[in-house]
């Protein structure tokens, strides 16, 4: 199939706006008469709240108001309804808003802060998933039987558990009975943080009419809105959002954020604005974390490496409010098998209520936490069979005809994993580089605990290894400094989008005065750039040049049609979707206006190159810009009226899971693919260099090329953080030890490895020109692609995360290699 | 009490008064209207609000607008001239070196100072010119590239 501009790499619509600083996010606006706010947050991650006195803040200069939690009139929550905006008599997690002062100007504002006056009693604490999973945990929601919640959700009354998924296929007794080898492990990815350069920030009027216009730096204007409406008791058409340019998204700006409780605040001085950005240390605390894991996984195989069956058990982090985590816990839960097919499972996956901020959506949602338990898993059970890691996960490969976790036949539009494998495998430097390790053990292991970093093997290339293990050719290891080891790992994934059943998106394109087209989507550009791709897919199903689409940059739930959110990895391929939809709309009135006009059926009309012609007879034709206001005869008789077309698509038959088994229709698409390192790792230091990350993508068809390897590039560079040096360090009292950037280091450009993005191409069949989503998927395999590298430099395995220096010099003292 | 500063920004003389404690970033931000220069951070960690002064670039939200007097300041705002966009900025573009845009202005004007002061750097030199500034879209490779393309087509 050849197109005009889809499959080019066409350059970004938005890049003059954002090279010359033209491009406007929220904290650039400023409205006349606008307040600014500031959050007093909770300093106790868990207690009471006995006293609130905001009196000597109310006398501050320049103090307008001093907003608490008192006369909230509901909870909110979009799966869940267990969070007040802010808290309203007991805070649950260190940066919890117990005030806001709302004042003339910043300053003024924090300064108040100082003046309020707040006593606590505290509760005890408990800021780890599974340790708060126990019987006897500290209770964070004890009245959480009590919420309103979605169907689908699975609370355990009596603990802090807000929901619990199980998958179930097969028969897992009799699988690991059978099993010539089973491996047990435990792994932890701690939560991080988005590090969206761009803070969260929003700008609110409540109306004196009644109403409410917020700008808010959002992933998702229409579920800002729905709560809103929920919360003051407004209908939607009396709530609006915009979005302006949003500094990058992550999931971190997806549901709601800051904005329920900057509605609260304005609600409290109608008729003036209220600007609420936050600080960068307020962004650790103020908003979303991401992640926060513990897999137990346990994996029965037979001698030849079949996996016969998986039992894990996953503790996802929901922090102080569960409504966000709900369906990463579900996410989790139905793709902890990775891409490969498992005849038999049990799977629980946990969210548990904890005293941290809340756990949101973060690039990769679920898959990146029990990828690294499945892909580790994967190279040590290859390990203990004296098998490769490349030919254990192409044997085990979902693909075409296979079944998934939750029952989903493969179909061969669904995309090709084990062709991913071979692109890695062979841009590392072909199947030698990961000859099988050696010394083999069969048998059960035990379990080793999370947390500590075991080597139960011996080191591939040290005095145990035989000559097998030294790779030679292509593969050869280039002469490491002395002290530096080298190693490569690859891991494979799978990952689809979790939505609701009926998740909307829309698509409006109103034909211009020149015959070009105006499309407006409720889809956020965040610099995913999706509005470039959906100016491509516009330009292409009218025939037109891309000059002549236009994306309307800012959405606003006043006019732009539906969407759900923009998350998941599903613009392309839902509001893409809408897009055909709303162009074949389109075409189908200019055909009917000009075959009124020229006089021509109809079915004999096609729109190509901005004309509507006759097919067989080409030289009759209208341009679409006579027709794109009301085309009029000699007389000046209009003929035609303006021409708008407009597209709406839901995801075609999904269902909810089967509450016991898990199995079910909820995953609309999946994409496959498989990442690979090269590390160099410093022996004295522990210093881990990524030299390279190679990752392989079965994207269906590429839209646009550029854009879609700076997605993946920038994916695995920031996973690469979360592999190496992220993670949030909590302290016994639930305070953040590393707000800053300074204490928690993101990669830089000098940490940049080399990078490779690879696709393959497998047309999807509900996609648009065949593609599907790529946004998440470049994060979800780095950290254990990373890992079994340095498994394979040094000897060394990994179960939690970060696989920082410090760890390493640890675990090879304990080896007992002189450092 | 607030002292009054006369510099240059983007060419034009600026003569104001500000109050010791203001940041450099809130008079461009806030009083000149000028918000390509972004706040990450406040806490020069991030280089979003990066400025050039003196041809030198600097963390906006560090130094304070008293620091300014005297100086010369180039904004985003003014790196385009009479409509005609600089090679960074048209590399950028040409490079997809920029998704959200948050980072873009203060990376851009790393680099310009970079280009100003050795027109032809190495892969190496370009990353030193811009440890400064943090990215958390791109990974980075397509901001070298550009960087190191709008530098030969400089030369
Ligand atoms: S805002 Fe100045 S360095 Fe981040
Ligand atoms: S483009 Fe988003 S931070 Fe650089």
């Amino acid at each position: 199939m050849t197109y005009q501009t889809v499959g080019q790499s066409v350059a970004r619509l938005d890049g003059i706006e954002k090279v010359t600083g033209e491009a406007v996010f929220v904290d650039d606006i400023s409205l006349p008469g606008m307040l600014h706010a500031r959050v007093l947050r909770s300093q106790r991650a868990h207690a009471l709240i006995t006293g609130l006195d905001v009196s000597e803040a109310m006398a501050q200069p320049g103090v307008v108001a001093v907003v608490t939690g008192r006369g909230l009139p509901r909870r909110i929550g979009a799966c869940i309804q267990d969070m007040y905006p802010m808290a309203v008599d007991r805070v649950r997690y260190v940066g919890e808003p117990v005030a806001v002062v709302v004042a003339e100007n910043p300053h003024q504002a924090h300064h108040a802060l100082a003046s309020i006056k707040v006593s606590y009693q505290d509760l005890a604490v408990v800021t780890d998933p599974w340790e708060a999973s126990r019987p006897g945990a500290p209770q964070i929601h004890p009245d959480q039987a009590v919420y309103h919640r979605l169907p689908g959700i699975h609370p355990l009354p009596g603990s802090n558990i807000f929901h619990r998924l199980q998958v179930c296929r097969g028969n897992t007794a009799d699988a690991f009975r059978e099993a010539f080898l089973v491996v047990e492990n435990r792994y932890w990815h701690p939560s991080i943080y988005h590090v969206q350069l761009e803070p969260h920030g929003a700008i609110a009027t409540y109306h004196q009419k009644g109403g409410l216009t917020m700008y808010a730096s959002s992933q998702a204007p229409y579920v800002v809105r729905h709560v809103i409406c929920e919360l003051l008791g407004l209908p939607p058409g009396r709530v609006r959002v915009i979005v302006p340019y949003v500094g990058g998204g992550f999931g971190g700006k997806s549901d709601h954020t800051i904005e329920p409780l900057l509605a609260w605040v304005a609600r409290h001085v109608p008729g003036r604005p209220v600007k609420l950005v936050l600080t960068r240390e307020e962004m650790a605390c103020g908003t979303v974390i991401g992640r926060g894991a513990l897999v137990h996984y346990r994996s029965a195989v037979s001698q030849d490496g079949m996996l016969l069956g998986v039992e894990a058990e996953v503790f996802l982090n929901g922090g102080g409010y569960g409504d966000f985590a709900v369906n990463i816990v579900t996410a989790a839960g139905i793709s902890a098998t990775g891409p490969y097919q498992v005849p038999n499972i049990k799977i629980t996956a946990h969210g548990v209520y904890t005293n941290t901020p809340p756990t949101g959506a973060c690039r990769g949602y679920g898959h990146p936490e029990v990828h690294w338990a499945c892909e580790r898993q994967m190279d040590i059970i290859a390990a203990r069979l004296g098998m490769s890691p490349v030919e254990i996960r192409l044997k085990n490969a979902l693909g075409p005809g296979k079944v998934n976790a939750i029952g989903q036949q493969m179909e061969s539009h669904n995309g090709r994993v084990d062709l991913c494998i071979q692109q890695v495998v062979d841009a590392l430097g072909g199947p030698e580089c990961f000859l099988p390790r050696t010394n083999p053990c069969v048998g059960s292991i035990a379990l080793e605990p999370g947390g500590i970093e075991a080597d139960p093997l011996p080191h591939p290339t040290g005095a145990n290894a035989s000559p097998k293990a030294e790779p030679s050719g292509a593969c050869a290891k280039p002469a490491a400094m002395p002290g530096k080891v080298r190693g490569k790992g690859i891991a494979a994934l799978m990952k689809c989008p979790i939505m609701p059943t009926n998740a909307q998106s829309g698509a409006i394109i109103k034909l211009e005065e020149d015959g070009g087209v105006m499309v407006s989507v409720g889809a956020i550009e965040m610099g995913q750039g999706c509005h470039t791709v959906l100016a491509q897919i516009a330009a292409e199903a009218l025939s037109l040049p891309l000059e002549r689409v236009q994306v309307a940059p800012q959405v606003d739930t006043f006019h732009s049609p539906y969407e759900w959110q923009t998350v998941a990895s599903h613009t392309t391929w839902a509001v893409g979707n809408a897009i055909r939809l709303a162009a074949a709309q389109l075409c189908d009135k200019i055909t009917r206006a000009a075959a009124v006009i020229l006089q021509v059926p109809a079915e004999r009309l096609e729109v190509v190159g901005g004309r509507v012609q006759d097919r067989e007879r080409p030289e009759r034709y209208l341009t679409l810009q006579q027709l794109a206001r009301g085309y009029t005869d000699a007389r000046g008789t209009a003929l035609s009226a303006p021409l708008i077309g407009e597209g709406n698509f839901v995801p075609q038959g999904l269902s909810h899971l089967d509450p016991e088994t898990g199995q079910g229709n909820i995953a609309a698409d999946w994409t496959f693919a498989c990442q690979g390192a090269e590390v160099e790792v410093d022996t004295r230091t522990g210093e881990v260099t990524v030299l390279r990350l190679v990752s392989a993508m079965d994207v269906g068809k590429v839209i646009n090329p550029v854009l879609a390897e700076g997605q993946i590039y920038g994916a695995a560079v920031q996973a690469m953080g979360a592999a190496i040096c992220e993670g949030i360090v909590f302290d016994r009292e639930g305070r953040i030890r590393n707000p800053s950037l300074t204490d928690y280091k993101v990669p830089g450009v000098e940490d940049m490895p080399e990078l490779q993005a690879l696709f393959v191409e497998t047309p999807e069949e509900s996609g648009p020109y065949g593609a599907r989503g790529l946004g998440e998927h470049g994060a979800v395999c780095v950290p254990p692609a990373i890992a079994n590298a340095i498994q394979q430099a040094t000897g060394l395995e990994f179960f939690d995360l970060p696989v920082t220096a410090e760890k390493i010099i640890r675990a090879q003292q304990k080896r007992g290699v002189p450092a | 009490m607030p002292e009054k500063i006369r510099f240059t920004v983007n060419g034009d003389v600026v003569e104001m008064a500000v109050e010791h404690h203001q940041r450099l970033l809130d008079v461009l931000r806030e009083d000149l209207a000028l918000t390509g220069a972004k706040e990450g951070c406040g806490g020069g960690e991030c280089g979003a609000c990066t400025v050039l002064m003196d041809n030198e670039p600097v963390n906006a939200c560090l130094v304070l607008a008293v620091e300014a007097d005297g100086r010369e300041i180039i904004t985003i705002e003014g790196l385009a001239r009479e409509n005609c966009l600089d090679p960074l900025q048209e590399a950028f573009i040409e490079h997809a070196a920029l998704q959200c845009g948050f980072c873009t202005p203060g990376m851009i004007l790393s680099a310009k100072a970079l280009l100003l002061r050795n027109p032809n750097p190495t892969e190496a030199e370009v990353k030193e010119a811009l440890s400064g500034n943090l990215c958390r879209c791109t990974g980075y490779k397509s901001i070298v590239d550009a960087v190191l393309a709008a530098a030969e087509k400089q030369s």
